[in-house]
């Protein structure tokens, strides 16, 4: 297998009018936990999609696991595992069934097939739950089990697209830990996800994709690096209202402001006095202040920057949406 | 060896659609046996077994008019009368008198033996009987003509029944010789309708709600090919139909007397070949990409489409203009006329040919069609 383990050269994927994937160039390692970030609808599932071999790019090509994308499709089934929004298992088989039937599908023979399940169950713990049907399952159990499936023939590459919505705090931590072993051991991870934090704990490298672009690939930290001109203020203080948010909107440089009762989030292009000003505004409005700390910028925020704010954001979702 | 690994998915596809239908006991319960047992048990309950002395028109009132007044036409009137199939014979109505009277609901049909009836038969000849009927009775004419046929039968090998033409009332002539039950008329539609019903749910029913839950996608994200899931699709269905055809059959046979002219691998045979029809349409249908309701919907419009055009009620040569011509471009017509030529006359299947190459060629169309579709639409089903 060549070092890369995926690498695509202007993949595109159009639906109707709507170009969905636009002429992504994308080079992952072996081994590489590597995130793609991304709003809702920005093309990341698609992407993934087309590397699962599940739709066919429009145009482009790709290589996954050494082999070609389109000429090699049932090759490259057999290196890769798909978690996925719809990508499930037989809801009324049990997790024990679900996987038997699967590793006849990747033709492993009987005794090895068995040892593999019997490591998988034991592994993600389901004891007694693996006779249970799918359908009797909780989601987080359930997420569980498509891990599972995905894991079954020891795939070189696995995508988990958005993989902890839906799960508790817990085991989204739990399966971040545990998709960071697997890969130690040479597996190759495409994490999707909206969440802004989740690649920022996790990831080697992230891809940010918008409006089915690649605008950035690094680690997260470059990318933070990217923006080092921002600045971000913490502001513990409660019960504010709408309009004494609004003053703070108003002063010059801020570009996003996020009030999560107590904590008011403000990032500033500069840092003009940020904290004078902050704290001026709030008690001239009858504000109370706890605390404030500044921070350097987050995943989140390098991400609102790079893509070129949320109000860019929101009417590229619109225009989605329209089409 | 791609082909023994063809068949190895093939093979866990449909040991895991049997395992998918024990999970279901209600689906076990009205594919295989509520399905079978409601349509043969209904149409038992209606008709009867055969050879019973129930006749349906034994209490219809029927019109005798003896233009020929001699001993050969009283005898055939004591003949149909003691036939147990007419016991409403009605006599003083004139040939137009009792025209005039159909229709009204006071008569269902005049049997009209004309002059000269005595004189042909004296003299070796074809002698002639008129029947008018009520054709508000769907049914009707062909029930009134074949007890008709029954009792000449024993009265004069030589006496059959003309088609009247030019007037509301016709009847046809029913082929001397063929002595095939009303059940076994029924257990040719039975056999065609739980087939059509059962299959084309369970195949366009299945794909649909396996896309609709995300399991297709997970087929088609392992190294099976599509090939293997439609053959192995196709063979567990094949299996569910040889079990609804045999239960339709024992029933037929064992609790109403059906006697089949053919024996029992022919129908199972023919059955399972229009199962494969049924399910190349199904597979043909669910590429489309639709959601279970509209399965359900067009499975209704492809039965009542099918009961009009397909010669379920009326026989396909019966049919005129536009229908004739469509009811010729169904193959399930072919499927259904095998199953009549095979189970009622008894006509060897090798030697409907044309019937065996149409429904063959059209089972190679609708799965290659359906392959074909299905690779083009594996995005739409990939939800």
């Amino acid at each position: 297998m060549a070092e890369s383990a995926i690498t695509t050269r202007g993949l595109t994927k159009v639906f109707g009018k709507f170009k969905a994937v636009d002429g992504l160039n994308l080079d992952v390692k072996q081994g590489e936990l590597f995130g793609l970030l991304g709003p809702n609808g920005a093309g990341k599932t698609t992407t993934v999609r087309m590397l699962c071999t599940l739709i066919e790019p429009t145009s482009g090509n790709a290589t996954v696991a050494g082999y070609d994308l389109l000429r090699e499709a049932a090759k490259v089934r057999r290196e890769i595992g798909v978690v996925s929004e719809g990508v499930m298992l037989y809801k009324e088989l049990t997790i024990e069934e679900n996987l038997r039937f699967l590793s006849k599908l990747y033709n492993l023979p009987g005794g090895e097939a068995e040892k593999r399940i019997a490591h998988l169950l034991e592994m993600f713990r389901f004891e007694e739950k693996a006779k249970r049907m799918v359908k009797a399952l909780s989601s987080g159990w359930t997420k569980k089990a498509l891990i599972c499936a995905a894991l079954l023939h020891s795939p070189k590459i696995l995508f988990l697209d958005e993989v902890t919505s839906g799960l508790d705090p817990q085991s989204a931590a739990a399966l971040q830990d545990f998709t960071r072993n697997l890969c130690k051991e040479g597996v190759t991870v495409i994490w999707t996800t909206h969440y802004m934090t989740e690649p920022e704990k996790i990831c080697d490298r992230v891809g940010i994709v918008y409006a089915g672009r690649l605008i950035q690939v690094g680690s997260p930290n470059e990318l933070k690096n990217k923006v080092s001109e921002l600045s971000v203020m913490e502001v513990e203080t409660p019960g504010l209202t709408s309009r004494q948010i609004g003053k703070i909107k108003e002063i010059r440089d801020v570009c996003n402001i996020s009030y999560n009762d107590p904590i008011l989030r403000i990032t500033c292009m500069h840092d003009h006095a940020l904290a004078e000003n902050v704290t001026r505004i709030l008690l001239s409005e009858g504000a109370k202040i706890r605390s404030i700390n500044t921070k350097g910028p987050s995943l989140e925020e390098a991400f609102i920057k790079l893509t070129g704010g949320e109000e860019e954001i929101d009417r590229f979702l619109e225009k989605a949406r329209m089409e | 060896m791609p082909a023994k690994a063809f068949l190895n998915d093939a093979l866990a596809v449909m040991t895991n659609e049997f395992r998918l239908l024990r999970r279901n006991r209600t689906a076990i319960l009205i594919s295989l046996v509520i399905l079978p047992l409601f349509f043969t048990v209904s149409l038992g309950g209606a008709s009867g077994r055969s050879g019973e002395s129930f006749s349906p028109i034994a209490h219809l009132t029927i019109a005798y008019v003896d233009n020929d007044v001699t001993i050969a036409s009283g005898r055939l009137l004591s003949t149909l009368s003691s036939s147990g199939d007419f016991n409403n014979l009605v006599q003083g109505y004139s040939e137009d008198s009792a025209m005039a009277t159909l229709g009204t609901g006071r008569i269902y049909a005049a049997i009209i033996v004309p002059k000269g009836f005595e004189e042909n038969l004296a003299k070796n000849e074809q002698a002639n009987l008129v029947v008018y009927v009520d054709d508000s009775l769907n049914g009707l004419g062909n029930q009134i003509a074949y007890s008709i046929q029954s009792s000449l039968q024993k009265f004069s090998p030589r006496a059959e029944i003309r088609p009247v033409t030019g007037g509301a009332q016709q009847i046809e002539i029913i082929q001397k010789g063929a002595k095939f039950s009303s059940f076994n008329i029924g257990l040719t539609i039975i056999l065609a309708l739980v087939i059509i019903f059962a299959t084309f749910y369970e195949i366009a029913g299945g794909m649909s709600r396996e896309s609709e839950d995300g399991t297709y996608a997970r087929l088609l994200m392992t190294p099976t090919s599509l090939g293997a899931v439609v053959f192995g699709k196709t063979m567990y269905d094949l299996v569910l139909n040889a079990i609804r055809t045999l239960m339709v059959l024992g029933l037929a046979i064992f609790a109403y007397g059906a006697r089949p002219s053919t024996d029992f691998g022919t129908i199972l045979l023919i059955s399972l070949l229009m199962a494969l029809l049924t399910m190349g349409f199904g597979f043909l249908i669910s590429a489309i990409g639709i959601g279970i309701r509209a399965v359900i919907i067009i499975e209704f419009f492809l039965v009542l489409f099918l009961f009009a055009f397909s010669g379920f009620v009326i026989d396909r040569e019966l049919l005129r203009g536009v229908s004739n011509t469509i009811s010729y471009m169904l193959p399930w017509a072919y499927g259904i006329e095998l199953l009549k030529r095979t189970i009622l006359i008894g006509q060897p299947l090798l030697t409907l040919t044309g019937q065996l190459e149409f429904v063959l060629a059209s089972i190679v169309v609708f799965y290659g069609l359906a392959y074909f579709l299905l690779r083009l639409s594996r995005e739409r089903l990939v939800r």
